[in-house]
C-alpha cells in the first residue's frame, strides 16, 4: 500500500504502532511493517514528520534517551491520543462494515 | 568508508533545510535501517544505498516536515483570519469617514506596505516548500500581524474613539489575533 492511499488512515497506524509502549522513530515503521505483513509501502523518513504532527496536535509525547551514545527520541501515547485512537478505531470498524456489506460477493482479486 | 560517505551526504541534504534536532534524529533512524541492511549481509555501500532508498528523497522528507510544522499551521490561521479582520476594520473606516482623519499620506503609505508585507510573508509561510523559510517567515509575520493590529487599535481609538459594535468587534478581534500571534511567534521560529 503507498503513501497517497495511507491518506487519512496514517495517524490512526501511528497510534497504533505505540500502543503496546514508548518507541522511536524507526522502531514504529518496524511495527507496522509488521503489524501490515510487510504490505506497507512507505518512505520511512516521511514517519518522522507524521510523528511530529501528532506530537503537536498532543497525541504523543516525545522525549530524548540516549541508547549506546547516540541521543534518540522516544514516543509514547498521551491520554488524549489513546482517546483518539479508539475513536478512529471505532471509526474504522463503522467504515470497514459499510464496505463489507456493499462490496460482499464479489472475488478478492490476488494483490499485485 | 564508501556506506557511510553515502549517508552523510544524504544527511548534509537534509541538514540544509531542516534543523539540526530533526536531522539528528533522523541520523539515528537512518543509521538503525543501515545497520538493519548490513545484518542481512549486504557490503556497507549497498546497505548505506538500500536504507538511503528505503528513506526516502530528502526533499520528500523536508516537504513533509514543512506541512507538519507549526510555522505552517501558524502561517494558514492567520491568513484564514485576515478577511474576517479586514471586512471589520473597513467597516469602522468607512463609517468612520477614515479620508477626513489627520494621518499623513506617507504613514497611510507605510501602513499599505507593511500590510502587504506582511500578507506576502504569510503567503510564503502557508505554501513555501523550504523549511527554514517557511519557520522565518511564519515568524516576521507573526511579528508583523502584531504590529499592524496594535497600531490599527491604537489609530482608531485615538481618532474615532466610539464604542460603536463595528470598533468593537474589530477591536476585539485585532487584539484576539495579535495574542495568538505572538503566543505562535515562539514556535514558529524554532518550527
Amino acid at each position: 500500500m503507498r503513501a497517497e492511499e495511507l491518506k487519512g488512515h496514517l495517524d490512526a497506524l501511528l497510534l497504533a504502532a505505540l500502543e503496546d509502549g514508548p518507541r522511536h522513530g524507526y522502531a514504529v515503521m518496524e511495527a507496522l511493517r509488521h503489524s501490515t505483513g510487510g504490505r506497507l509501502d512507505l518512505p520511512t523518513g516521511t514517519i518522522y514528520p507524521a510523528l511530529h504532527r501528532l506530537e503537536t496536535a498532543g497525541l504523543i509525547a516525545g522525549s530524548w534517551s540516549v541508547v549506546t551514545g547516540r541521543r534518540r527520541r522516544v514516543y509514547e501515547l498521551t491520554a488524549a491520543g489513546k482517546e483518539a485512537l479508539s475513536g478512529k478505531r471505532a471509526d474504522w470498524c463503522d467504515f470497514a462494515a459499510m464496505m463489507s456489506a456493499a462490496l460482499e460477493g464479489g472475488p478478492c482479486p490476488e494483490p499485485a | 568508508m564508501p556506506g557511510t560517505r553515502l549517508i552523510s551526504d544524504y544527511l548534509a541534504a537534509l541538514s540544509a533545510d531542516l534543523p539540526g534536532q530533526i536531522v539528528e534524529e533522523l541520523a539515528d533512524g537512518l543509521d538503525e535501517t543501515y545497520h538493519g541492511y548490513l545484518g542481512r549481509g549486504l557490503a556497507p555501500d549497498a546497505a548505506a544505498r538500500a536504507a538511503i532508498k528505503e528513506f526516502g528523497e530528502p526533499r520528500v522528507i523536508v516537504a513533509a516536515f514543512t506541512d507538519a510544522s507549526h510555522s505552517r499551521k501558524t502561517a494558514r490561521r492567520l491568513l484564514a483570519a485576515g478577511p474576517g479582520v479586514g471586512v471589520c476594520w473597513a467597516v469602522v473606516l468607512i463609517t468612520a469617514r477614515v479620508w477626513q482623519w489627520p494621518v499623513p499620506v506617507v504613514a497611510r503609505v507605510l501602513f499599505g506596505v507593511a500590510l502587504v508585507t506582511v500578507i506576502g510573508l504569510l503567503a510564503a509561510a502557508a505554501f513555501g516548500r523550504h523549511y527554514r523559510l517557511v519557520c522565518r517567515a511564519a515568524a516576521a509575520a507573526c511579528a508583523g500581524t502584531a504590529v499592524l493590529d496594535a497600531v490599527m487599535i491604537g489609530t482608531v481609538l485615538a481618532a474615532a474613539p466610539v464604542l460603536v459594535w463595528p470598533v468593537v468587534a474589530a477591536v476585539a478581534l485585532s487584539a484576539g489575533r495579535s495574542a495568538f500571534a505572538l503566543r505562535n511567534m515562539s514556535h514558529a521560529l524554532t518550527g
